[in-house]
């Protein structure tokens, strides 16, 4: 009689505590799902990004094409994604333990990208950069670009605060401030600026959009739309990057997206990066 | 990677892309017995090229002391033991290139210098290798000794800064063979800055590309020499055009000097650049060193120019350097007179092969003054 009362007990202790275990957690997603929205987050703070669900990509080295990363660093990428039908948001979050922003002789810049199809099309370019006749297009943030349009760093006295220099030519008396021929002089003496192609602080800083057809041939479109903002969060970098959806991608069923990040730290630039290959994106209406 | 011929190594050796000479390659000789370090071609070329903001630390001429001398800071000592022991066999190099050697996911082998390492351009200037000890005499090679090492790009055959740059953006003239970054595709990776191993590309972080010696090209494609050679007053330096080995002439002077004389060696052959700019060595340095610097057959130059006034060719020519700002692509003797040439062997300039002196008295009687405090 004991026995079977205790086995009873035991019966509905068991009952009780399958009852409390906590529900199954909801599977994660396993796409890059770009959720509609009335407008784009332009900042990585922004609620609205609560609306979208968290994709986490696993980054590995670039090390496919030389210069390569040997070495993995940055591990995942968390990932969320909101559109208006014509330009997406994406939120990139990872984990750096170091604010690298600056930018000397042997000092790099944390940087994150977002790399799509030029086109939506069946048959995906490579993607690592694309391939011949089959470009990517690719938005490219960058910290030490956003400090220096904030107008940090921008100077002889922010990069070095001990340099002195007795005499710039092209800041002589003789010359009128702003005046075209001073401004023609001091762009003799940086001939990078004069044809264009502004590394240290580009047009539409901190981003750039770029276009490549494989590795070695990336270049920037003549005119940036895309917009960015990164903040520092508790683990790392939050940034947001807004740009325009790929052609043909609004009646596509989905699309793909890449994903890089650079750690200044470890001298990460250019193809020394880890990345993802290409990731599913799916438009949801709701999450 | 492709084999390409490298005469300075006397072998075949790998590189990142197919052997493609140039039509016509810039060289420069140097003469190291001459230089006194006043650092004109320094100055000729910060006022000329590097006077913008962001080029602040850049110098694409320096002049170092060496042995302790060097910007950056040891720019040379890094490499070498980077790359480790070497070894020359005969007139064949038994070692490994910068190319050959680069570890796996490099293109080149390499260092990068930091902000520190370009914080002391000055650092071992007229610093002796070791004391005077008691007892010491002047012999040659000198027991206590230092020399200046003047250094521009090399605008090297095989240019590891090229060799490194994923992009493409680093090329190398057909038309002269000097080497450039182009300033509308540069993107700033620094693999070139990693990449040369004389560390003569510097990055602009007020552009955000890379920059580097030019060798004044507006001025070669006016048949000038660059501002570092036309403004050095020790005269060490000539510019001019080397053919491979097998196709030297001796009616050009750095032919004559590099293969015909072989009195002139380029710095460091064994890093595989096979680079341009050839330097005649210092004849009070110990073998040992120089051997490290300029190759196995440094004794052999420094014997040829030791002889040189008893050579009227190349005594002559010697004469030549910073005689005129045009290049020479040709010169002869004529008698007691060296001359320079175009291509057309058209006159550029004439010296004497033996500078006139005059003799002064001590006492000048018609002025009633001492000319000369010592007589």
């Amino acid at each position: 009689m004991l026995s079977s009362r205790c086995f009873t007990y035991l019966a509905l202790l068991g009952v009780v505590a399958a009852g409390c275990q906590r529900p199954a957690p909801p599977a994660l997603p396993t796409t890059v799902q770009l959720v509609a929205a009335a407008s784009l987050p332009a900042e990585p703070d922004d609620p609205a990004w609560e609306r979208a669900p968290e994709f986490v990509a696993a980054l590995i080295p670039q090390d496919l094409v030389d210069p390569r990363l040997m070495q993995a660093t940055t591990a995942a990428l968390r990932v969320r994604a909101l559109t208006d039908g014509k330009r997406a948001a994406f939120r990139l979050e990872w984990a750096d333990a170091s604010e690298d922003n600056g930018a000397g002789p042997n000092t790099f810049s944390d940087g994150c990208a977002v790399q799509l199809p030029a086109k939506a099309e069946p048959t995906l370019p490579a993607p690592q950069m694309g391939e011949p006749g089959r470009a990517v297009h690719i938005t490219f943030w960058n910290a030490a670009w956003q400090e220096a349009a904030a107008g940090h760093r921008d100077s002889l006295p922010d990069l070095y605060p001990r340099a002195t220099v007795d005499h710039y030519p092209f800041e002589s008396a003789a010359l009128k401030q702003g005046s075209p021929e001073q401004r023609a002089m001091a762009d003799r003496y940086a001939p990078a600026r004069r044809l264009g192609n502004f590394m240290h602080r580009p047009p539409g800083a901190p981003v750039q959009d770029l276009v490549a057809e494989g590795p070695g041939t990336l270049r920037s479109l003549p005119e940036t739309t895309a917009t960015g903002t990164g903040k520092r969060i508790a683990d790392g970098w939050s940034v947001a990057i807004v740009r325009d959806l790929p052609e043909g991608f609004a009646s596509a069923p989905e699309g793909q997206i890449a994903f890089a990040v650079w750690e200044g730290a470890q001298g990460e630039v250019g193809s020394r990066k880890m990345r993802t290959g290409w990731v599913t994106m799916t438009r949801v209406e709701q999450p | 990677m492709a084999l390409v011929r490298n005469w300075q190594l006397g072998r075949e050796m790998s590189y990142w892309y197919p052997e493609n000479r140039p039509q016509k390659q810039f060289a420069a000789v140097f003469d190291i017995n001459k230089c006194i370090a006043c650092q004109t071609c320094t100055l000729a070329c910060k006022t000329t090229w590097t006077a913008g903001k962001g080029q602040e630390y850049m110098l694409w001429n320096n002049v170092e002391s060496k042995p302790y001398g060097c910007y950056p800071l040891a720019w040379d000592l890094k490499l070498l033991e980077l790359l480790g022991a070497q070894d020359w066999q005969g007139d064949s190099y038994a070692g490994r290139t910068l190319f050959e050697a680069a570890p796996a996911g490099e293109r080149v082998l390499g260092w990068r210098p930091t902000e520190r390492d370009y914080a002391y351009p000055n650092v071992g200037e007229d610093d002796c290798a070791g004391a005077v000890e008691t007892g010491a005499s002047l012999q040659v090679p000198h027991l206590v000794w230092f020399f200046y090492l003047a250094r521009i790009c090399n605008h090297c055959t095989y240019p590891a800064c090229l060799a490194a740059c994923p992009r493409g953006s680093i090329y190398k003239r057909q038309e002269d063979g000097i080497v450039l970054v182009d300033q509308s595709r540069c993107r700033g990776y620094r693999e070139c800055t990693k990449g040369c191993p004389y560390k003569k590309v510097f990055f602009n972080p007020l552009t955000g590309t890379s920059e580097k010696c030019i060798a004044c090209f507006p001025k070669i494609e006016q048949g000038l020499q660059p501002q570092c050679f036309a403004n050095c007053i020790g005269k060490i330096r000539m510019t001019g055009w080397i053919s491979p080995p097998d196709k030297a002439r001796p009616e050009n002077p750095i032919d004559y000097l590099v293969h015909i004389k072989k009195v002139a060696l380029p710095l460091f052959p064994q890093l595989g650049l096979e680079p341009n700019v050839y330097y005649i060595p210092p004849i009070h340095a110990p073998n040992t060193f120089l051997r490290q610097l300029f190759g196995p057959h440094v004794l052999a130059a420094v014997k040829t120019y030791r002889a040189a006034r008893d050579d009227l060719d190349l005594a002559g020519l010697l004469s030549l350097f910073g005689c005129t700002e045009q290049v020479m692509p040709a010169w002869k003797r004529d008698g007691d007179w060296i001359v320079g040439l175009t291509d057309e062997a058209k006159e550029i300039v004439r010296v004497p092969l033996r500078e006139p002196v005059h003799v002064a008295a001590a006492y000048d009687e018609k002025y009633q003054v001492a000319r000369v405090n010592c007589p």
